[in-house]
């Protein structure tokens, strides 16, 4: 078969794709599937780039497995195996049930991420074409700074993903279906064990107490869905049921939690009154008795609804952001533990003086203030529209010499007297006429023309390529000043290279091209010349 | 920026100012110039408090003699610091602008809970712990035996404060409930006394309504706070109940079974006193015989507050020979108390006015009105030779003898209740007088008379004529001001109907209806999907928002919510729900976005604000009207319909719908934010409901929202966000002509549009205010 030496966990033979016969192999990274009596494979597809997989219904007559990829392509197997078809097809889904969540974090969220860019935005897929495709530089320096933003400004971020949080409603999610004999049945999939798992700690301890040498997975499960505990409007009646325990433990974090009090002083209502009344005064009556003991059945169930769903919603806030956050959380806590009031006295001022301020402030009535920036001043519009001109030796005059050259210029003026013998020729007289009138050589750059009229919109197009590309390429280049690491020379040699060669494979055939093709439109020529020109200041400026 | 009202230099710490800050200014002006009281509304979020400071400030700067002090009300902590930050950010835009330090004193007092230093003290969790910890420390007879037994616990702070406390005013500059212990603990003064005592010479104090309202504490803390005062009654949509709670009073068993320990305490006590200082006992009776002239010559002179407890006539007359001695005091007391406990053990419901009380009393037991009326001062006094430590053990006789002072003083605007039990579990005995206060106006009386003028100023006073009709006085101004906006930033919506056509109200008739809850529903979870961060949901009450939880957790709805939002809610357990609001704040703040059901005249509806992205809507499932049943509501209603000629309804429905104000007003706080308001009953659409909403929300329901199925509110709401999110962009242009001719001609135009809304930018130039002045 392939030479592979991958090492290949599972063989299933009489497996049909595309009506056709052939054996599907599950290996360590990929699953494949080659036809009968052929040594290649003509499926195959990463771990990584399988999103889920499907079976069919129990009852149907075709033992089937679907394979959904991220693409959002779809393979499907038939396992034709008529005696063992169905054992062939939960061992490959058994198989591929453990092996897909170990892949799927791996999924390849960065290039999603660029597959996303490229397409959302047109411009950058052409720079990519301009640079990248056409190897300029590579597709990695490419995205360096693109993806940047968030990441690149701290390499450790760039690993850390974003930890995903839960559902709120994962316990809904969990449909009980009916399963026609008197009973229910619960799907739980690995994603909903760990939600319950994650929001729920006591629950995991429990379940690591008695799994497996207590009970069975299933039987665990089934007396979760059984308790009270899932049922929250229940009212607690044995004390058998292992679930208990962890009620009366979230009764306990609960109560930690109130007791620990709130972090801002705005909206804990229990120091809002500034001076209650006494008791017994006021027209309101003692409130209709909180205790337990005069409570109604119905009420005391609503009331542990009401409780349960604070709980549930604190607990499923909690878990989305426990990670990472524990050791600022830690340090609050036992401050705010405590119980000294000095303690929380020295706490508490920068909060509350924060969120006091905060509610105070109209921003809209104060002046913007919006970060300064340095106005540019171009004293010369023109030379940034064209680019710089190569610097010439001049003298520079002082004002007399001005004063004097005027007076100079003046009188001889004054004293001008046409010598009418020694003018211009008659031929290149009328010559220079011809090209000084309209439609002549001269007056075609002044004759207002748009460049969109004289030059063909592919040409545009190309020109405004090749200008954003000369720009990605020069940003990419300018950042790496100042250079005060060795990777940052590096780069700046490598960059220099870079736009060497966009200025060879690149700006000079197109420069030669409009050469030969519009001679006379000297307009798009100076464009390209500036970028030329810009870019060769820029080497200038490396060396 | 320097602004000019009407001739008064304003500063103003803003660059811009919002037109309406600008005409509540002037109509402030308006009302300090005539000496008298004002009612003025104005939206959440427009800029009131910095508005009221800048004026009164200005005022008072310019015309010190005129305007001495500025007493400033608020309801809850957090409010009155955010005010005193306010201050401070004024006071510091004086200094940057006129260069120098001004000598204000402006400063915040609150309850011990908050200001004490002491470290077991301020370690103790309620504040009632706190104010009889510290009362055992510092009552004066304590000290005063600590002279002879030295090894008595000390409050080393109040010891420093009042022996060198007194000598040195507390420097100029603003004072939060921070500073003041941060001052105290840099001096060793006690903050709270520190404050008690500076605020008689500070020119500006923030301290809570019950400070001037409720008797018991404004005698001690504000009845000597200088006539020439302006006082301000920030977010007074409420003030008549507060004014109604501070004079009623309720007595249960309990409260007399502890009355009845009180009162043999006090008898061994007196036993105790008679043999080893009966001095003691005969310098009180001699106090007593010459009588309470003292307070009357401080009344008269006008140096004191009054006290609706005490009223004037008693202070011309010595307390009557039968309760002068101790003993006959106590056994006075035995004698009210056995009666009031053979009126608790009716089986019947039993109401009856305060004549019909006294003279129930003098026929069984033979107690006299005027000894009655000297109970509460009687008690003080006795308290006071008897050199109790702990004020707060005896809670429950003085409770009875203020009970018995009132009951004998007002014959009218109160009311007593008997029942034997809850209406609700009739089968336990529980009995329980009320003597409920139905006139807002006796306890906040003493406050207009006394001080010059008195501003009540909220978001929501709409209909502003009814304030000044069950408070009883005379405002010589009455303004509501509406929110200029670039943007309709808030969108009142009137669902009237489910998508079945069912009609939704929380009426009692349709109140169990699975229909309407069915719909309620509904309605919360397409908004849940379509609004985004957090959302707030009232309830007209506890009860029924248990009721409609619970059948929404039946029903399923509730974990279809929960795939769009974490759901919280508000329990009648402040501590558990501010753990919830915390989270849902932090819920709202991460991204997850979260629901917060809560309940109207809760805590949260009035005390909690939801700036931008955590109230991003707000649903008021039904119209939160009173429990009409309670028969204090009725005898209420009738007293208001006697005395005031305001009809039973048109004051249940303003009541509910100032509250449905309140709750649908959290969501804006300001003219950057914006927020759905969801009416979810189709009473809403009434005139005579629609007309009581404020009018900065009334303007913006038009006929088009009136009745409103889910769906449509559904699209509404999603075009309203939609281009809500867009960016805010930023117009300028020239002001509008209207704008101009309020402003006189002394102002100097450097108006601008910004962010699309009207807003002046008014300056003096030097020149021509130099010339103004001259």
């Amino acid at each position: 078969m392939a030479s592979l030496s991958e090492e290949v966990l599972l063989v299933v033979k009489k497996v049909r794709q595309r009506k056709q016969d052939g054996t599907l192999y599950l290996m360590a990274e990929r699953i494949a599937w080659g036809p009968e009596g052929k040594d290649r494979f003509t499926v195959s597809h990463l771990y990584a780039d399988i999103r889920c997989q499907k079976i069919s219904p129990d009852g149907k007559a075709k033992v089937q497995l679907q394979l959904v990829l991220h693409t959002g392509e779809s393979t499907t197997f038939h396992f034709a195996n008529e005696s063992s078809a169905l054992k062939d097809r939960e061992a490959a889904k058994e198989l591929l049930q453990q092996l897909l969540p170990k892949f799927k974090k791996k999924a390849n969220k960065e290039l999603e991420e660029k597959n996303r860019m490229l397409q959302e935005d047109p411009v950058l897929f052409q720079l990519y074409k301009d640079l990248v495709v056409s190897q300029v530089i590579s597709a990695e320096e490419f995205w360096a700074n693109r993806l940047g933003g968030v990441n690149n400004t701290d390499p450790t971020l760039f690993n850390n993903k974003q930890e995903v949080g839960i559902s709120g409603a994962f316990l809904a999610d969990i449909r009980p279906q009916t399963d026609g004999c008197n009973g229910l049945r619960y799907n739980l999939t690995a994603d909903i064990i760990e939600s319950i798992f994650r929001t729920y700690p006591a629950v995991k301890q429990k379940y690591s107490e008695n799994v497996p040498h207590n009970l069975t997975e299933k039987e665990f499960w089934t007396r979760f869905f059984q308790s009270h505990y899932f049922h929250r409007d229940r009212i607690n009646t044995g004390t058998q049921d292992i679930f208990s325990e962890c009620a009366k433990q979230d009764e306990k974090g609960l109560k930690s939690l109130v007791v620990q009090g709130v972090k801002n002083p705005l909206v804990d209502l229990l120091s809002l009154e500034d001076k209650t009344l006494d008791e017994g005064y006021g027209v309101s009556t003692t409130q209709p008795s909180t205790s337990n003991a005069n409570r109604t059945v119905k009420e005391s169930s609503n009331y542990a609804i009401i409780k349960r769903f604070n709980h549930h919603s604190a607990m499923v806030l909690a878990a989305g952001s426990r990670k990472g956050e524990t050791p600022a959380d830690q340090a609050s806590e036992t401050s705010s533990t405590d119980g000294n009031s000095r303690d929380s006295d020295f706490f508490q001022p920068p909060v509350k003086k924060v969120k006091l301020q905060e509610a105070i402030e109209y921003e809209d009535l104060q002046r913007e203030n919006r970060p300064k920036t340095v106005a540019l001043n171009l004293k010369k519009s023109d030379r940034y529209a064209h680019g710089p001109v190569p610097l010439q030796s001049q003298q520079y005059t002082t004002s007399q010499d001005i004063i004097n050259s005027v007076n100079y210029i003046r009188h001889e003026m004054a004293n001008y007297k046409p010598n009418l013998t020694q003018v211009v020729s008659s031929t290149a007289a009328s010559s220079a006429i011809v090209a000084l009138s309209p439609g002549g050589v001269l007056m075609q750059a002044g004759a207002q023309q748009a460049i969109n009229q004289m030059v063909p919109s592919e040409v545009q197009g190309e020109l405004k390529h090749l200008y954003v590309a000369a720009g990605e390429l020069l940003r990419h280049f300018w950042s790496c000043f100042p250079v005060n690491t060795p990777f940052l020379e590096e780069k700046v040699i490598k960059m220099k290279s870079n736009l060497e060669r966009f200025q060879m494979t690149k700006l000079c055939p197109f420069q030669d091209k409009i050469q030969r093709q519009y001679l006379s439109t000297n307009v798009s020529l100076q464009v390209s010349f500036s970028l030329v020109c810009v870019l060769s200041v820029v080497k200038n400026g490396v060396r | 920026m320097k602004l000019n009202i009407e001739g008064l230099l304003v500063y103003f710490p803003y660059d811009y100012i919002y037109p309406e800050q600008y005409s509540y200014m002037l109509e402030l002006k308006r009302t300090l110039d005539a000496k008298g009281h004002g009612v003025l509304e104005m939206p959440s979020g427009t800029g009131k408090t910095i508005s009221l400071l800048s004026l009164i400030i200005a005022y008072q700067r310019a015309f010190p003699l005129e305007v001495t002090k500025l007493i400033y009300c608020s309801r809850t902590v957090p409010e009155i610091e955010k005010v005193i930050e306010e201050l401070r950010k004024l006071m510091e835009f004086y200094s940057k602008e006129t260069g120098e330090s001004n000598n204000f004193l402006a400063l915040a007092l609150s309850s011990r809970k908050n200001l004490c230093i002491h470290p077991e003290v301020s370690s103790l969790r309620f504040g009632k712990e706190v104010d009889g910890k510290c009362h055992s420390l510092t009552a004066s007879y304590i000290r005063a035996q600590r002279h002879s037994n030295p090894n008595l616990p000390v409050c080393r702070f109040y010891e420093e404060f009042d022996a060198v406390g007194r000598q040195v005013p507390l420097p100029p500059g603003v004072y939060n409930l921070d500073d003041l212990k941060d001052f105290g603990r840099r001096k060793g003064w006690c903050p709270y006394y520190l404050a008690r005592y500076s605020i008689l010479h500070a020119n500006i104090v923030v301290y809570s309504y019950h400070y001037l309202l409720d008797p018991k504490i404004a005698d001690l803390v504000s009845k000597e706070l200088a006539k020439k005062s302006v006082v301000v009654f920030d977010e007074a949509h409420n003030i008549d109940n507060v004014c109604i709670d501070s004079m009623s009073v309720n007595i249960t068993r309990r409260t007399l079974d502890r009355c009845q320990n009180n009162v043999d305490t006090l008898q061994n006590t007196i036993h105790k006193i008679k043999e080893t200082d009966a001095a003691k006992l005969r310098e009180e009776y001699r106090r007593l015989v010459e009588g309470l002239k003292e307070a009357n010559v401080a009344r008269e002179t006008d140096i004191y507050l009054a006290n609706p407890v005490l009223p004037d006539e008693i202070l011309q007359e010595a307390v009557p020979g039968t309760i002068r001695t101790a003993e006959h005091f106590v056994g006075f007391l035995r004698r009210f108390l056995e009666y009031l406990k053979s009126r608790l053990r009716v089986q019947h419901v039993v109401q009856e006015s305060a004549p019909q009380f006294l003279k129930d009393i003098f026929d069984k037991v033979c107690i006299d009105r005027k000894p009655l009326r000297f109970c509460a001062e009687r008690l003080q006094s006795l308290l006071r030779t008897l050199e109790i430590a702990d004020i707060a053990d005896f809670s429950a006789v003085t409770l009875i003898s203020n009970f018995a002072t009132l009951v004998s003083t007002y014959s009218q605007g109160f009311t007593i209740i008997i029942e034997p039990f809850e209406d609700r579990t009739p089968t336990i005995a529980n009995p329980v007088l009320h003597f409920s206060c139905m006139d807002p106006s006796i306890a906040i009386k003493p406050v207009f008379q006394r001080f010059q003028s008195v501003i009540i100023t909220s978001g929501t006073l709409s209909p502003l004529d009814i304030y000044p009709r069950i408070l009883d006085f005379r405002p010589v101004t009455m303004a509501s001001f509406t929110m200029t906006l670039a943007r309709t930033c808030l969108c009142p919506l009137i669902v009237g109907r489910g998508n079945d056509q069912v009609a939704l109200s929380s009426k009692f008739e349709t109140r169990e209806d699975f229909a309407v809850i069915r719909n309620y529903g509904n309605l919360l979870l397409e908004m849940s999907a379509i609004v985004p961060d957090g959302i707030v949901a009232f309830f007209t009450s506890y009860v029924y928002m248990e009721n409609i939880v619970a059948s929404w957790y039946e029903q399923g709805i509730l974990e279809n919510i929960q795939r769009n939002k974490l759901i919280f809610i508000e329990t009648q357990d402040a501590a558990e729900t501010s753990m919830a609001l915390e989270k849902y704040q932090e819920a709202c703040e991460n991204g997850r976005g979260a629901i917060l059901l809560s309940v109207a005249r809760g805590k949260v509806s009035e005390g909690i604000d939801f700036v931008h992205h955590f109230g991003r809507a707000v649903i008021m499932f039904g119209v939160p009207y009173v429990y009409t049943q309670s028969r204090i509501l009725k005898a209420r209603l009738e007293y208001l319909r006697d005395q005031f000629q305001i009809r039973e309804n048109d004051f249940l429905t303003f009541d509910a719908m100032r509250h449905a104000a309140q709750c649908v007003g959290r969501a804006i706080r300001g003219k950057t934010d914006y927020g759905l308001m969801i009416f979810a009953d189709k009473r809403y659409a009434r005139a005579d409901k629609r007309g009581k909403l404020p009018r900065w929300i009334q303007e913006h329901i038009n006929d088009g929202s009136l009745n409103l199925t889910v769906d449509e509110a559904v699209q509404l709401a999603k075009h309203f966000l939609r281009q809500m999110a867009q960016p805010f962009r930023q117009v300028r242009s020239t002001p509008a002509t209207k704008g101009t001719e309020q402003v006189s001609t002394f102002v100097v135009w450097k108006g601008r549009w910004r962010h699309g809304y009207r807003c002046l930018n008014l300056a003096f130039q030097s020149q021509q205010l130099n010339n103004f002045v001259a």
